[in-house]
């Protein structure tokens, strides 16, 4: 036994106003503190309409804990939406998925969400993904990471419940997104892409979303570089972004995410560019385990950027696009960052990427990757 | 070559466990016992358990609780069906896809064992080296 799961997905132009037709009353948004400055949730309630509730929840970080993403749930309770929408990027949607949870259930905390036991989620209202970045494919997945509210580490939790149940692709909603944030989101799901193709868990369906989404995002995304309101391309990066969601949400990722991690745990770095510095030696590694896939990966690729392997092509095309190759290049201080590798590694080692990457690695192997990115 | 699960089989796993430096490195923060449960795959008749008691990274004690005895109280049991244990042997599902299958059903924290799945892999890992018969 074995599943695919993924939310209804609606994309391209005007996909916002698909809220509109939803037969229901109060909508709650969850965005994050930075979203709640621009134009943007103003443009989400226009498309579904003045005539409904609504109720903004702003008060996500770049990385929420516990505490912050239930700061105000006794007043989400009171207003008891019908609908739960996350809008941002990763955290956002990610809060919003517990939240979702906890206006459900009150008696759960964050932890109680597991895929062990039916939680009985969906009762009151139907959670809604509106991302407003191309990559983290949080909008497809069944996961929520947060941090922990003492402890610097993340915590992950899982259910097949609070996977949204419509996935809102609108263009609209990534056309500002800054060129910084859409290569960092962009090189994570490049990443999703290829760790979701090798991993243990892999199968025929989160194949065909890995090779389609990267088939999208690299024949579009020097181009959305280029002319960021490029609707066609933008659109296509979107979608690609949100099918490697689907694929690894299905098939797990591997040892970039592992390091990645890590990474992110003890230095302010985006995610997309700290799993995106540790790809190409992790593909470089993994090669003699899945070298037919790889290799079929590395077709997919544009012509002028693909080499003879895909690590290499991976390497050459994070240097067209900007992405940093290097502990230097992604503008960390490299004597505190060799001083934390023992950490890190101790860290990485404790990620189910380890499980599931396709080459098996130990702890001394594991801070080679540290090394060799320096 | 030992019967799974016998005296004999849990004894030699044990002494794998404790050889194994990847068992040490990866289960070197875990504290907790485990009971496994082995049902049989007919549905009927009584499930057998192996006891392992794992801390820092050594498995401290292990037995075999014999039939008729009483398990012991746990903070973790991973209950599945003989066949699927024979899959878990060889190598054809790892324990964390176990657990999401259906094929495994873990009682206790699974918060905690997704940290220590390189851990909980070696320990597969090792039970595949114990020569077995089944
Ligand atoms: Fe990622």
């Amino acid at each position: 036994m074995w599943f695919f799961r993924s939310p209804e997905v609606v994309f391209g132009e005007d996909s916002l106003s698909f809220l509109s037709n939803l037969d229901r009353e109060r909508f709650l948004i969850v965005t994050d503190r930075f979203l709640a400055t621009t134009t943007l949730p103003g443009l989400l309630k226009e498309s579904i309409g003045s005539n409904r509730q609504f109720m903004t929840f702003a008060g996500i970080g770049e990385e929420p804990n516990e505490d912050e993403i239930l700061s105000s749930i006794s007043d989400i309770r009171e207003f008891n939406p019908e609908v739960v929408i996350g809008m941002g990027g990763g955290s956002a949607i990610d809060s919003a998925k517990i939240i979702y949870a906890l206006n459900e259930r009150e008696d759960l905390t964050p932890f109680d969400i597991t895929p062990l036991e039916e939680i009985g989620l969906g009762k009151k209202s139907i959670l809604v993904a509106v991302p407003t970045t191309s990559g983290t494919g949080s909008d497809c997945s069944w996961a929520a990471v947060f941090s922990g509210s003492k402890e610097k580490r993340k915590n992950e939790v899982a259910s097949p419940e609070i996977l949204p149940r419509y996935s809102i692709l609108d263009p609209s909603m990534v056309l500002s997104l800054p060129p910084e944030q859409t290569r960092n989101t962009a090189t994570d799901a490049i990443t999703h892409a290829v760790e979701a193709y090798g991993s243990h868990w892999r199968n025929p369906y989160s194949d065909a979303m890995a090779e389609k989404s990267l088939e999208l995002i690299t024949g579009s995304l020097t181009e959305v570089i280029e002319d960021p309101t490029n609707v066609f391309h933008r659109g296509n990066v979107h979608v690609g972004a949100s099918m490697a969601g689907m694929a690894f949400s299905n098939s797990q990722v591997g040892l970039a995410h592992a390091l990645g991690h890590a990474l992110g745990a003890r230095f302010r770095i985006a995610h997309g560019k700290a799993v995106g510095l540790f790809l190409p030696s992790v593909v470089k590694f993994n090669y003699g385990a899945v070298k037919e896939r790889y290799d079929r990966l590395n077709m997919i690729f544009p012509k002028k950027f693909r080499k003879e392997s895909l690590d290499r092509t991976l390497t050459s095309y994070f240097l067209a696009i900007g992405q940093a190759v290097s502990v230097k290049s992604a503008g960390l201080d490299g004597n505190e960052y060799a001083l934390l590798i023992d950490e890190m590694t101790d860290l990485a080692m404790e990620s189910t990427g380890v499980l599931t990457n396709p080459a098996d690695s130990d702890k001394g192997r594991l801070k080679e990757f540290f090394g060799e990115v320096i | 070559m030992a019967k799974f699960p016998s005296d004999e089989w849990v004894s030699e796993y044990e002494r794998m466990i404790n050889q194994s430096e990847s068992y040490k490195e990866a289960g070197k923060t875990w504290e907790g016992d485990i009971l496994f449960v082995v049902k049989p795959d007919s549905g009927e008749g009584e499930p057998n358990y192996i006891y392992l008691d794992l801390h820092h990274g050594e498995c401290r004690s292990s037995r075999y609780v014999h039939p008729g005895e009483e398990p012991p109280k746990t903070q973790f049991r991973y209950i599945g069906k003989l066949g699927n244990w024979k899959k878990l042997m060889n190598g054809e599902i790892d324990p964390i896809q176990g657990i999401l299958t259906g094929k495994f059903k873990l009682e206790g924290s699974m918060m905690k064992i997704m940290r220590y799945t390189k851990a909980a892999k070696v320990m597969v890992d090792t039970v595949s080296k114990v020569p077995t018969e089944f």
